[in-house]
């Protein structure tokens, strides 16, 4: 019994060594962040404040007020959010069909194709956006906005993402459809299923963990895009996207970094939120579920 | 006979590639309008002579890779020098980093996830916001957060150092940026991984009386080998993928000896709007990183045969 106790004891003093030697790392690491964060706070003065701040000396909004009531930050969240939601949500379909294409159908060619799409990702992608942007503009579309081709317009940005997206998330998906057991699918296919029941019925639901933390990359990822953006809508004012508009701040107003650092803690809040929402219900989630029943 | 099994094959064939249709064909439309085809556009323009705005492309074979490897003043040697010691660098950085704190949070019996979320952070922040932080960070005069605590508060130099604008202290800052973004995913992965070990090993190891450390050395490193061998592929993969943290961090200064590949080629192409260069420095890119896949896959291949064997 007393042997039991001082092992306890033990345990928590580790455990408390623990904590404090993370929190320590930890705190090391989010210097970046309490450094933007201190420095969102400030009030303008030219150049930054010396000595440099990483805990902030007063809690001003004066900077963040400024930026929510810029019209073109309302114009460029609605935007950002309308993009990455529609690009997220058709990437989802068009890449969990391909995947099970590839993992569950045999079909000559399956393998040299696939190899194709893996050659694709290794070749630097953003030499590409020329050649896309000569086809977006051949593609002229007989809706209002879209006669003159798709350059400049929101159908061409996302159609762009989407394709982009395919070939690496049809892998990632791939790997993880193989590594089902074929026993259920081969049970419905006895039952006179077709492919489109083993992957809706089977495939989808037992995937859930798979498809979130590819949803959840994606769409962080089409959230701080900013190359292929800024080279497609270029002058449409009207697309401007958050990191466009971000990149713009820090341009036009080098000295205001106090602007730039507070739409920089604007744009990152709807992702850490979205990452926290979704983190136990994907692959990280259920490892810690798995972690509590033990 | 022989035409039967040539008709029953042909049936076969054609019952897959009907059963595959549907689930195939929107992505693979996709893939070949906006991937594919441009794809081989640029290959294209890597031997031509392409002018954008007349829309001309002229075959000359080779010159541009030519010029590319042998022009004077020509930053693409610098350039992938700089991608192999990114690799070097950063990677051996972020696998022991995200082992380390992956091992420690395992470890914790409470608050699992406020560290999981907090090392996390970096990775899920966008790259133009870290890079717009780390300028200032490494800002040249006093105001730069690292000048102020080597100088001002360790004493350690006299001088502000200008890290942005030297080859080395540029690359530095550089490196550090990629480790600081990357650890919170490795750790990740490797939470992931430590998850599958069960605790019985643990338990049957502390019982003969192993330290943290040897449990550590003894149990953690060789069972997550196939992770470690994951992450390695995908660093040094992504160590040619290096771009924004060159861009907004030093472009390349002082005269390209912090340039790598990707920012090579951008500057290339959409600063000096030499297309069929920087074509060539995206196919060589490719290249490089083809080889690289290739042998990471046959070495790490060939090690997993060797593991399999022993157990």
């Amino acid at each position: 019994m007393r042997k039991f106790k001082g092992k306890k004891a033990t345990e928590r003093v580790g455990q408390g060594i623990l904590w404090i030697f993370l929190l320590f790392a930890l705190a090391i690491f989010s210097v970046p962040y309490l450094f933007m964060i201190s420095n969102s706070f400030e009030k303008f003065s030219f150049s930054l404040p010396f000595p440099p701040r990483i805990f902030p000396k007063q809690i001003i909004f004066d900077a963040y007020r400024y930026i929510l009531g810029l019209d073109i930050f309302t114009v460029a969240f609605r935007n950002s959010v309308i993009n990455t939601v529609l690009t997220v949500a058709i990437e989802l379909l068009v890449a969990t069909l391909s995947a099970y294409g590839f993992a569950r159908i045999k079909f000559p060619g399956r393998e040299v194709l696939f190899k194709i799409y893996l050659l694709t990702l290794m070749v630097p992608g953003f030499l590409n956006i020329i050649p896309q942007f000569i086809t977006l503009g051949a593609i002229k579309l007989p809706f209002p906005g879209l006669k003159e081709g798709l350059v400049g317009t929101r159908p061409g940005l996302i159609l762009i993402y989407v394709a982009t997206g395919i070939c690496g998330h049809t892998f990632f998906l791939r790997n993880f459809f193989r590594g089902l057991p074929d026993a259920l699918s081969e049970s419905v296919i006895m039952d006179g299923g077709t492919h489109m029941t083993i992957f809706t019925r089977i495939m989808l639901p037992l995937s859930k963990p798979a498809i979130g933390t590819m949803t959840i990359f994606a769409l962080q990822g089409i959230w701080e895009e900013y190359f292929t953006a800024k080279i497609l809508l270029g002058a449409n004012e009207a697309m401007i996207t958050l990191p466009m508009l971000l990149q713009r701040l820090n341009g036009e107003h080098a000295t205001r970094w106090e602007w730039v650092f507070a739409a920089s803690i604007l744009i990152q809040i709807p992702v850490i939120i979205l990452f926290i929402l979704f983190q136990r219900k994907t692959v990280i989630g259920g490892l810690s579920e798995g972690s509590v029943k033990q | 006979m022989p035409y039967d099994i040539k008709k029953r094959k042909w049936k076969k064939y054609r019952k897959g590639i009907l059963a595959a249709l549907p689930f195939i064909t929107p992505g693979l439309v996709l893939v070949c309008i906006f991937v594919l085809y441009p794809m081989l556009f640029t290959f294209r323009i890597a031997f031509s002579d392409y002018q954008i705005v007349k829309r001309e492309i002229t075959w000359i074979g080779f010159e541009n890779f030519i010029s590319v490897l042998t022009a004077k003043n020509s930053s693409f040697w610098y350039a992938i020098r700089n991608n192999f010691l990114y690799a070097f660098v950063t990677t051996p950085c972020i696998i022991f980093l995200g082992m380390f704190f992956a091992y420690l949070i395992n470890n914790l019996s409470k608050g699992k996830t406020i560290f999981k979320v907090g090392f996390y952070l970096p990775v899920i922040t966008s790259w133009v916001i870290v890079g717009l932080v780390f300028q200032y960070l490494f800002n040249s005069s006093n105001r730069g957060l690292i000048n102020y605590v080597i100088v001002d508060v360790l004493h350690l130099t006299k001088n502000y150092i200008p890290w942005l604008l030297r080859e080395w202290t540029g690359n530095t800052a550089i490196w550090i940026m990629g480790i600081w973004k990357n650890t919170g995913w490795a750790m990740l992965i490797y939470t992931a991984a430590l998850q599958g070990i069960s605790k019985d090993l643990y338990e049957a190891a502390s019982l003969d009386g192993a330290s943290s450390w040897q449990r550590f050395k003894r149990i953690v490193i060789p069972m997550v080998k196939p992770t470690t061998y994951f992450v390695l592929v995908n660093m040094v993969i992504g160590s040619f993928n290096v771009f924004i943290q060159v861009m907004l961090l030093t472009s390349g200064k002082p005269n390209g000896t912090t340039s790598v590949l990707q920012y090579l080629l951008y500057d290339k192409a959409f600063n000096q709007f030499k297309f069929g260069e920087a074509s060539a420095i995206g196919l060589m890119t490719a290249i490089t990183i083809i080889i690289l896949t290739v042998i990471l896959n046959r070495g790490l291949k060939l090690d997993t045969v060797d593991k399999e064997e022993t157990v």
